[in-house]
């Protein structure tokens, strides 16, 4: 008798925090969920953007949960309709395909679901209700300068892009090239997709440098096909002869940089744009609806001379 | 009997698709040619706003004899009261006019002197290759949000670029000499204020000799 009212009672602390409500929907604002919808958790950099989403959801109040689309807009649009269907409230969305990805949040928006893009842009300026965008552009135009600076007005190099469907590859692939073609005496001898990933990145470096041994460097449109590369080179034997430029400002290729390993990046602050979409999706919720649809976001150039003030995906 | 009474639905079926065809060709010329005529002309964008918006607007953009006193006294009130900056950057521009007088000439720059007295070299109109977005976003004309596409808004500022290299330079490095008075409209961009600030770095929209050495 004495054991079994012992048991009982172990049993009553055990279910006390399965009875009472969660502290965090006690204190929630709104009751809200919010959905962060990422193109891809294969890439750290969008793991910290994605995590950082959702944390400051948290931090504000809401039930906060992540959706992988994995580069793939189909599965993105599963990944809205069950958004939908699941009553969210807002969603922090970095989109797949600037095209491709239009008709997501034109669906989210009639079901009355405000959309907040980070970091990577849609077509469109009437579908979702604010986009957080890095300055691609200007900040490969700042990488170029340093090209230029770093391996001369002369020599050969290979690019990597991004995915063709997003504009992030074009407009970092434009800012580029806006600086870089004015010299004629730097010859891009090749040109190919390595869709973001570190694994294609190595691939694609793999097969360029079997055609192209004579190369003085590589740029590249993210970070993990920098990684992707670097790799490569190493493995040839020419990282010391190959200069690598990549952008995000991913902790690994910082890290590279201050060895002096790889020469630039460009710091695209995924934590500031991650938590302004939170905090942007918690203002819609309250009742404010003044939001600009593009907000550019800065890009600074990260070399071996300012590495230092670089870290943790944004500036120490 | 049996064929008349489907022949009536496969014509009308066959007259349907005749007249409103699921599928059409289209010459692969003809339809490169529709698609190159919707595309965005940003060099033919770029000249008409040069034309219509940016030469008018550089004629009453902020006097250099007042912005260059006013950063002097303090940067940051001059920030505040003259400068434009884009989204969540840090970096800003200043959209200005005024004469100076040329101190210093390299092949990168035509440095000038613009306030009283001065014999510094406050103003460097760059006159080398230009790149960035400073045109484009220093005059506050343009608004990303006009643009679905940014890389529509992205290849007008190469086009302005283009503009200020082809329109704008050739005729600034033939007149400039030692002592010669210029008057100048352009646009500056502050990076890092400890190296862009003094002097100004300015890319020149529209330049003009207005006394000989």
């Amino acid at each position: 008798m004495k054991l079994s009212w012992q048991i009982f009672a172990a049993a009553l602390v055990l279910a006390t925090p399965l009875l009472c409500p969660p502290m965090a929907s006690a204190q929630t604002p709104s009751g809200g969920k919010i959905a962060v919808v990422v193109s891809t958790l294969n890439n750290p950099w969008f793991v910290v953007l994605s995590q950082t989403a959702r944390q400051r959801a948290v931090d504000l109040g809401y039930d906060a949960t992540i959706f992988d689309s994995q580069n793939d807009t189909a599965k993105e649009a599963a990944n809205f309709d069950n958004i939908i269907a699941a009553g969210y409230q807002a969603i922090l969305f970095n989109p797949t395909d600037a095209n491709g990805s239009v008709a997501n949040v034109l669906k989210a928006k009639a079901a009355g679901i405000p959309v907040f893009c980070i970091d990577r842009e849609i077509n469109s300026t009437n579908a979702a209700t604010a986009q957080l965008l890095s300055d691609s552009y200007a900040g490969c135009v700042k990488l170029g300068r340093y090209f230029v600076k770093t391996v001369g007005q002369s020599g050969n190099y290979v690019e990597l892009l991004g995915l063709v469907g997003d504009n992030n590859t074009w407009n970092r692939s434009k800012g580029f090239h806006s600086v870089v073609d004015r010299y004629p005496g730097l010859k891009m001898v090749a040109q190919q997709s390595g869709e973001f990933d570190r694994a294609k990145g190595l691939e694609v470096m793999e097969a360029m440098l079997q055609a192209h041994p004579d190369i003085n460097a590589v740029f590249c449109g993210n970070d993990a096909m920098a990684m992707g590369a670097y790799q490569a080179l190493v493995t040839a034997g020419k990282a010391d002869q190959v200069k690598v430029f990549g952008f995000d400002g991913a902790d690994d290729v910082v890290k590279l940089i201050a060895a002096g390993k790889i020469t630039a990046t460009g710091m695209q602050f995924p934590k500031l744009m991650a938590r302004q979409s939170a905090e942007f999706a918690d203002a819609y919720l309250k009742g404010r609806r003044d939001f600009p649809q593009k907000i550019p976001v800065p890009v600074e150039l990260v070399t071996r001379e300012n590495v230092s003030r670089f870290g943790d995906y944004g500036k120490k | 009997m049996r064929t008349a009474r489907w022949l009536l639905p496969l014509l009308l079926l066959a007259g349907l698709c005749w007249r409103f065809p699921l599928v059409h060709f289209v010459p692969l010329k003809a339809a490169q040619q529709i698609k190159a005529a919707a595309a965005f002309d940003a060099t033919q964008f770029a000249a008409d706003f040069w034309i219509s918006r940016l030469s008018p607007a550089a004629r009453t953009a902020v006097p250099a004899n007042v912005l260059l006193p006013a950063i002097q006294a303090d940067p940051a009130a001059a920030k505040k009261r003259f400068s434009r900056s884009v989204g969540l950057g840090t970096d800003y521009f200043y959209f200005f006019c005024g004469t100076g007088r040329v101190v210093a000439l390299t092949d990168d720059a035509i440095s000038l002197a613009c306030t009283a007295g001065s014999t510094n070299a406050e103003v460097a109109l760059q006159t080398g290759l230009v790149f960035g977005d400073a045109i484009r976003d220093g005059t506050g004309l343009l608004n990303v949000n006009d643009y679905p596409d940014s890389q529509n808004f992205n290849d007008i500022s190469a086009a302005l670029d283009h503009l200020v290299e082809t329109q704008v330079l050739p005729g600034l490095r033939q007149q400039a000499r030692i002592g010669v008075t210029l008057s100048f409209a352009g646009c500056a961009e502050i990076d890092d204020e400890d190296s862009d600030l003094n002097p100004l770095k300015v890319i020149p929209v529209a330049t003009r000799v207005t006394s000989p050495p």
